[in-house]
């Protein structure tokens, strides 16, 4: 019981899930600053803007709904801890695994964007509104190849359950390299999920002011933006351990793999952002049904196929 | 995007309209251009001799005209005389009357001013934005500065005064003093000596 | 949605660096209407100008615009001397061509940036703003200031350059060539940045003559109308002026327009640079300009700017009226604006680079009697700041300032 208690509370659950959200926003805002040519913030910045954030006034407008506007931002960062606690970090499985971990990360996951959305609904203003449609459609682009290409190396390991898929390509690595179609895939759509350039759309400063958030300030945005770095942490230590389920021995040197492998996929995500522009709603729907999910199909069907020849 | 042209396309036009040669350039002293551009208007309007003059290059001033005879005036001149770019519309307070200074040019890039000079007691023109789109803010401008009564301006908000500046109070004309205004409580007092004076 | 939603863009937005408003009714995410308001920077300069002399006036003037003030300050100042009939030594019409193709130079950079900006593209704002700095370090080497030079008089101009400052202006030339081929590049073939401008503000070639645009919004619908080339005034009648136009008739036309006119920039002050002639700068002018009516017209960054100066005689104008850019392209901004995505509304009122205190132009705030004003030196305001934060419980002294200087 106490175990369970320190698991949730400080590892790896809500504090140590803190102090790496903190660090990832540092780091990426200072890759994002190297490649723009610029200095970029000194280490402490992402936990000075929180603590200041923390320390000012909360306001509720008095449009908005009373009980459900502070309780999203609460409910946000509680789905994103509850999957990191069933993402395996420094060995072959989780904290908690069973068969079909996989499947309950994507849908805790998906919770933190269904926040977003009522959020922005029940904020009121024309703004958060507007974000909140947008937050709604771009969920409906990208969780689809997010979630074909997340699951299509599950397939081909015939299990749901994280650890499971670990063991089967720790067995036989050669076949990580099938799943490089479904990992391209899950970086484009990640971002969707992760709502950064090109697809911030929700919260796109010029045209919506902050979208979603308009209506937040104070403590409560303070938790929603520490709910949106974890999320960043979670979907690239899940993104990790689908697309390279590699662990060593001891747990130290495991766990400094684990720090390898995200801060790679982090800086890939660093990369987008500087280098691409904002596309516009209707573009990304093309995008996503146009090139993503076909390619997220072709992996399914590839991997369908494969197992039928490998069994 | 069907229409977005391939990059070689665009970079090919581009080269091509550097390469382009400049055109000659007009001497000092040409004034020919300007000569044939004015001289459509005497036939019709004969009253216009001696009024209608070239500044210089480039720049044809004509003297104020009563409101009938501008409004015909400017209709040949947009109309026939090709000056077809409307550019802005000034007032000017001309102390008993207020000038309106409507700036138009043509073909040639040369510019024609035609005024129409107005009574200060009774200072009404017509829009010319069913013509020239681009007059509307100006002519607002004319309305809250000049005080200038526009017909057939299209509704719309006021430009530029704010909101709660007092009635009757025309900033640009010549007897409105600065000094009299209460930019905190937005009232116009002129000491009333002054005002009796002004009577 | 079937039902229309109306957004208020500004009088205070993240995407307007300056007040205006506009009322944008959408349905869903298109712009089925648009309105356009303007007014919230109106600073009566006009009368302002009438009440002070002239030379006074030109500092008034120099401070419509923060970006284009040296544009304004030209236009009046020729408006001035037609008016008292006197010519400017060639030096003279040289330097002004210098400044105000630097100043160009730097408002097209500022623009790229913020157009970058718009669309969400923060990257190319950070090198554009980058590269606008060496631009504004020469600035301030030639007129002691970044944006308002003061280099303008009445009959000439008031500081020389020297063959130092003509080096160190070649040496910025071809860093700023190096890095706007890259920029030319970028913008013709990156592909993200292509669909987010093309086909975006249509503004056709009728409408844009219909609407009176100006500037690179009138030359990206293919009309030539760059005043330095028809109008010819300071040096522009020895310096070959190549107009640049484009037939996109959209936000992509008139990027491509300004990019390739940073080039031309780049040329005509390589020419005025390696041609300026001897002589003196100024002539005189009398105090007292006789009555009469002058339009003097200069090509701003942002197109035709247009002053009228009414003189009567006496040692003060009788009427200044400025037309900015930025207020005759207002009037196609709605009809740019309407049919196109609310994603796009920034970026199409970035693409005219509007101005919105040149819009609407300037005030002057006479506080010489209250106490209020003091005049601090560079030490001395950072002397009063540290004293600020000290009493806010801050001590900043020990921040040191690295020593400014120009980096090429």
């Amino acid at each position: 019981m106490l175990l369970a208690v320190f698991n949730i509370l400080i590892f790896p659950g809500f504090l140590f899930l803190g102090v790496m959200a903190l660090i990832f926003a540092f780091l990426d805002r200072k890759i994002y600053a190297r490649l723009q040519n610029r200095i970029g913030p000194p280490w402490f910045q992402p936990l000075a803007d929180f603590l200041k954030l923390l320390g000012k006034e909360s306001i509720i407008p008095a449009e908005a709904d009373k009980r459900i506007f502070p309780l999203l931002p609460v409910v946000t960062l509680a789905a994103v801890t509850a999957a990191y606690l069933y993402i395996p970090i420094w060995g072959p499985a989780s904290l908690f695994p069973f068969e079909g971990d996989l499947i309950v990360i994507l849908y805790l996951l998906t919770l933190p964007t269904l926040c977003f959305f009522l959020a922005g609904w029940y904020s009121t203003s024309v703004y958060a509104t507007i974000g909140a449609v947008r937050t709604l459609t771009q969920l409906f682009s990208y969780e689809v190849p997010l979630f074909m290409a997340l699951l299509a190396p599950a397939l081909l390991a015939d299990t749901w359950s994280l650890s499971g898929m670990t063991a089967f390509y720790a067995a036989n690595p050669v076949l990580l390299l099938v799943n490089i179609p479904a990992f391209l895939v899950a970086i484009a759509a990640c971002q969707g999920k992760l709502e950064r350039v090109p697809f911030d759309l929700p919260e796109a400063e010029t045209e919506i002011v902050a979208g979603t958030f308009v209506e937040y300030s104070g403590r409560l945005y303070a938790i929603f933006r520490m709910a949106i770095d974890c999320e960043l942490v979670v979907v690239a230590s899940l993104i990790a351990a689908v697309f390279l389920p590699f662990y060593t021995e001891p747990v130290w040197l495991g766990f400094a793999l684990y720090l390898l492998k995200t801060l790679v996929i982090l800086f890939i995500l660093a990369l987008f952002r500087s280098v691409m522009a904002r596309i516009r709603l209707e573009q990304m729907v093309k995008f996503c049904w146009k090139y993503l999910t076909p390619v997220a199909l072709l992996q399914i069907v590839i991997n369908l196929l494969l197992k039928g020849v490998l069994s | 995007m069907a229409e977005q042209k391939t990059t070689q396309e665009i970079e090919q036009k581009i080269s091509e309209q550097l390469a382009a040669e400049q055109e000659p350039m007009v001497s000092g002293e040409d004034l020919s251009r300007e000569r044939a551009a004015i001289a459509p208007f005497f036939e019709p309007f004969p009253i216009l001799e001696g009024k209608l003059k070239i500044q210089r290059q480039q720049r044809i001033f004509c003297d104020p005209l009563p409101r009938k005879q501008f409004e015909q005036v400017f209709a040949f001149a947009h109309q026939q005389a090709g000056f077809t770019t409307f550019h802005i519309v000034i007032g000017v307070d001309g102390g008993d009357d207020l000038i309106f200074v409507y700036i138009l040019s043509n073909a040639d890039k040369i510019v024609l001013l035609l005024k129409q000079s107005v009574p200060k007691s009774k200072p009404v023109i017509s829009s010319v934005c069913g013509v020239f789109p681009n007059a509307l803010w100006h002519e607002r401008e004319l309305v809250d500065l000049f005080g200038a009564v526009v017909e057939d301006l299209p509704p719309g908000p006021s430009y530029p005064l704010p909101d709660g500046w007092p009635a009757g109070n025309y900033p640009l004309r010549k007897e409105w003093k600065v000094e009299y205004f209460d930019k905190v409580n937005m009232t116009y007092d002129p000491p009333q000596r002054e005002e009796g004076a002004n009577e | 949605m079937s039902k229309n939603i109306t957004i208020p863009i500004g009088p205070q937005h993240p995407s307007l660096k300056e007040p205006a408003c506009f009322t944008i009714t959408l349905e869903g995410e298109k712009v089925v209407k648009a309105v356009v308001g303007v007014g919230y920077n109106h600073r009566g300069l006009e009368k302002a100008c009438e009440s002070r002399s002239y030379i006074q006036d030109l500092y008034i003037i120099e401070r419509v615009c923060g970006i284009c003030s040296h544009t304004h300050s030209t236009a009046f100042c020729q408006g001035v001397e037609e008016l008292a009939g006197v010519t400017i030594p060639r030096r003279a019409a040289y330097i002004r061509v210098i400044m105000a193709e630097l100043e160009r130079l730097h408002s097209h950079l500022l623009w790229l940036g913020v157009a970058g900006h718009e669309i969400g593209f923060d990257t190319l704002l950070m090198y554009s703003w980058r590269d606008r700095e060496l631009v504004l370090d020469v600035l301030a080497m030639l007129g002691g200031n970044r944006v308002n030079y003061g280099i303008n008089t009445i009959g000439g101009v008031r500081r020389d350059i020297d063959p130092g400052m003509i080096e160190q202006i070649t040496r910025m030339l071809d860093i700023i060539e190096e890095q706007n081929k890259y920029y030319i590049q970028l913008a013709l073939s990156e592909t993200t940045l292509a669909a987010r401008l093309a086909g975006v503000g249509k503004l056709s070639h009728e409408d844009a003559l219909r609407l009176g645009a100006v500037g690179p919004v009138s030359r990206a619908s293919n009309i030539s109308d760059d005043v330095r080339a028809i109008d010819r005034y300071a040096a522009y009648d020895e310096i070959p002026v190549r107009v640049v136009t484009d037939d996109h008739c959209d936000v992509f036309g008139r990027a491509v327009v300004r990019v390739l006119e940073i080039m031309e920039s780049i040329n005509m002050l390589r020419f005025a640079v390696a041609n300026l002639p001897d002589g003196e700068l100024t002539v005189k002018v009398p105090r007292n300009i006789p009555a009469g009516e002058a339009l003097s017209r200069t090509e701003a960054p942002r197109g035709e700017d247009i002053h009228f100066i009414r003189a009567n005689g006496t040692a003060n104008p009788d009427r200044v009226r400025v037309r900015a850019p930025s207020e005759a392209n207002w009037h196609s901004m709605a009809h740019m604006l309407e049919g196109d995505y609310l994603a796009d509304v920034p970026i199409i009122i970035a693409a005219i680079d509007p101005c919105y205190s040149c819009t609407d132009r300037a005030i002057v705030v006479d506080q010489r009697d209250s106490g209020l004003v003091k005049t601090f030196d560079w030490q001395g305001m950072r002397d009063y700041s540290i004293n600020w934060y000290k009493s806010q419980g801050f001590d900043a002294s020990k921040i040191k300032i690295a020593e400014r200087k120009l980096y090429f």
